[in-house]
């Protein structure tokens, strides 16, 4: 029994050791820091360029990094055992774009004990909830979200020429990227008078969800002129969904995240415009704070990375 | 006893904590920063989550049933004890009513399956998708969180420089370990799974046991809840999704037979500290998140297939 069980395991243990040669930290000089990029997921394209960014910026500074993610975006609990581990791996400097605002707070106050520095990028941790626990952040990089919902209701206010109806496909309610575009949205449109929102329904960030949703509301609400999803993958779907309708090029469909495929629609007139966001910039800016905070250089509080309407 | 079938009872178990013993050798040689006692603590700390939903999920699974329901129940009794929380509830109250509707949701299970006679996969199904749904409406779709440190010590407190949630799990294991081997409850337990006709036939009130088997994982659930509460600060309508198969792969590992009948609640341990020791060790490698998959599943194919393989066939 434990002879055949041996090989077995001496494989995996092999296999282990195999993992480790390929890591990029062994690779790289041994003396200079490591840095750890945790994000939320690395099945989102934002993602994989905010790695590529810091990636860039490590092998100009001559530093190691580190990424790493949970499988789902939303995975709070897995994303603060990632960072814990990141801890115990003593890295010189965290950067983490946070699943959660509010549950990533306990994890930043332990890495303080540490004497870890860690800097957020992309979606802010609750200041509340940092204060009340204690915790600080080197540095916030990161674009407005609500000023990105704001550009994107205008333009659906201006285009539609001050009346109709809007639908908007929302994220993960109580996620707050999410919900910054969404209030940001929703006060562009609220100061047009003649224009509503007839339909907010969350299609959970999700491509097939966001075709199912406004399938939806395409049979509620025929009258719909306009359609905002808060990510590009969510307006995406609907744009697939439009088209099933055979009312393509009658409904204006706004996304966000300016993903190459998103911009590929609008080319082609499906999308009439999305918010472009710069996760490589992020990416960049991340890494060479992290190593500017570790020389005991003075770094800001709050680093904006600009947002612009793409149409 | 003479050492052979001792050995033959036990080999199962001994090659799970075998594969465990040698993951962690294996890690040691690989990363300077795996063998610290502070990472190890560390770990105990991630696994007891999964490790407590394991503890409900042996006992069904031993009765020859299974609770995909449980993730859902971590993310209701999670949002439902916050919610006695803000209310200004003193936290050991809102602890214990957060417990009690876990078992409330794990006694509905039992009874779907006992006197609705569903299949316990459809009928956990269900209640995985109410559960889920019932969550999102409590709490209208949004976390909520900030509560008193009595109540966050559970997950941030330490006894003897031992995380409290690892104390929790230890404690846990060795009551379920006493349950399922010295009790009446734990050897009906069995006596469902390996055949449930003979077990009725031989005077188990099996519709009671059943029911109350649910239960205790609904119970355990609610556990999970409250450290995972506790840990985060906050509790999620939307946490807890695959726990459930968390929770299996745990159990199965620890050589839990799916068919029912047999399996250990040491194994289940040793189960969930592998794939706790896994995640940790990969992490510390810097190992991409998509080859940290493929290896946690291997895991599980491998120990299932050399359970299916070497097992001493019966006759």
């Amino acid at each position: 029994m434990f002879l055949r069980l041996f090989p077995c395991l001496a494989l995996l243990a092999l296999g282990l050791a195999a993992c480790n040669r390929h890591a990029p930290e062994s690779t790289a000089k041994s003396g200079s820091p490591t840095i750890a990029l945790v994000v939320k997921t690395l099945n989102n394209p934002f993602f994989i360029d905010m790695q590529a960014g810091a990636e860039a910026e490590t092998k100009r500074l001559g530093v190691n990094l580190l990424v790493q993610a949970a499988e789902r975006e939303i995975d709070v609990e897995r994303q603060m055992q990632i960072v814990e581990n990141l801890i115990e791996r003593h890295v010189d400097a965290l950067c983490i774009a946070p699943s959660g605002s509010r549950e990533i707070v306990p994890v930043i106050v332990k890495a303080n004990r540490a004497g870890i520095p860690v800097l957020i990028i992309d979606t802010r941790a609750d200041e509340k909830a940092l204060a009340a626990a204690g915790g600080r952040i080197a540095a916030f990089i990161g674009s407005d979200n609500y000023d990105g919902g704001r550009i994107a209701g205008a333009f659906v206010a201006e285009r539609l020429g001050g009346s109709g109806a809007v639908a908007v496909l929302e994220g993960i309610p109580g996620h707050e990227t999410g919900d910054a575009r969404l209030r940001g949205f929703r006060e562009a449109i609220a100061a047009a008078p003649g224009i509503h929102i007839v339909a907010s329904q969350p299609a959970n960030w999700e491509r097939d969800q966001g075709f199912n949703v406004c399938q939806n509301i395409l049979q509620a609400h025929p009258d719909v002129k306009a359609l905002f999803a808060c990510s590009d993958l969510m307006a995406l779907g609907a744009v697939e969904a439009i088209a099933a309708a055979h009312r393509t090029g009658q409904i204006l469909v706004v996304g966000f995240d300016a993903l190459p495929e998103a911009r590929a629609a609008i080319k082609q007139g499906t999308m009439a415009a999305t918010v472009a966001q710069f996760p490589q910039k992020m990416g960049e800016l991340a890494v060479a704070n992290a190593v500017k905070a570790l020389k005991g250089e003075a770094i800001p509080a709050s680093i904006p990375v600009p947002i612009q309407l793409v149409k | 006893m003479t050492l052979k079938p001792f050995l033959i009872r036990y080999a199962r178990q001994f090659g799970t904590l075998f594969g465990l013993v040698l993951l962690c050798i294996a890690l040691w040689i690989a990363t300077p920063y795996f063998l610290t006692s502070s990472n190890l603590l560390n770990i105990m700390e991630q696994s007891a989550i999964n490790a407590l939903i394991a503890v409900g999920m042996t006992f069904i699974i031993i009765s020859g049933g299974i609770d995909l329901s449980v993730g859902s129940l971590v993310a209701f009794t999670g949002v439902v004890l916050a919610g006695f929380l803000h209310d200004g509830w003193p936290w050991p109250l809102a602890v214990a009513c957060g417990l009690v509707a876990g078992l409330g949701c794990g006694i509905v299970n039992g009874l779907l399956v006992t006197l609705g006679r569903l299949p316990p996969f459809i009928a956990t199904l269900g209640t995985m998708s109410v559960a889920r749904g019932a969550a999102l409406l409590y709490t209208d779709g949004r976390p909520s969180s900030g509560f008193d440190s009595g109540f966050r010590s559970l997950a941030t407190g330490q006894v003897l420089h031992i995380p409290a949630p690892a104390v929790i799990m230890l404690v846990v294991y060795v009551l379920g370990h006493f349950v399922l081997t010295r009790t009446k409850f734990g050897r009906y337990t069995y006596a469902i799974g390996g055949n449930e006709e003979a077990a009725l036939l031989s005077g188990v009130r099996v519709r009671l046991y059943k029911t109350l088997i649910y239960g205790a994982g609904g119970l355990l659930s609610a556990l999970a809840a409250v450290l995972l509460t506790a840990r985060l600060n906050s509790a999620q309508p939307i946490a807890g999704i695959n726990y459930e198969l968390d929770a299996i792969a745990a159990t199965v590992i620890g050589g839990t037979s799916l068919l029912g009948g047999q399996g250990t609640m040491g194994g289940t341990l040793v189960g969930a500290l592998i794939m706790g020791v896994l995640r940790n060790g990969l992490n510390l490698l810097g190992v991409s998140s998509f080859v940290q998959q493929v290896v946690i599943g291997a895991v599980i194919i491998l120990a299932v297939l050399v359970d299916v393989l070497f097992k001493p066939k019966k006759k």
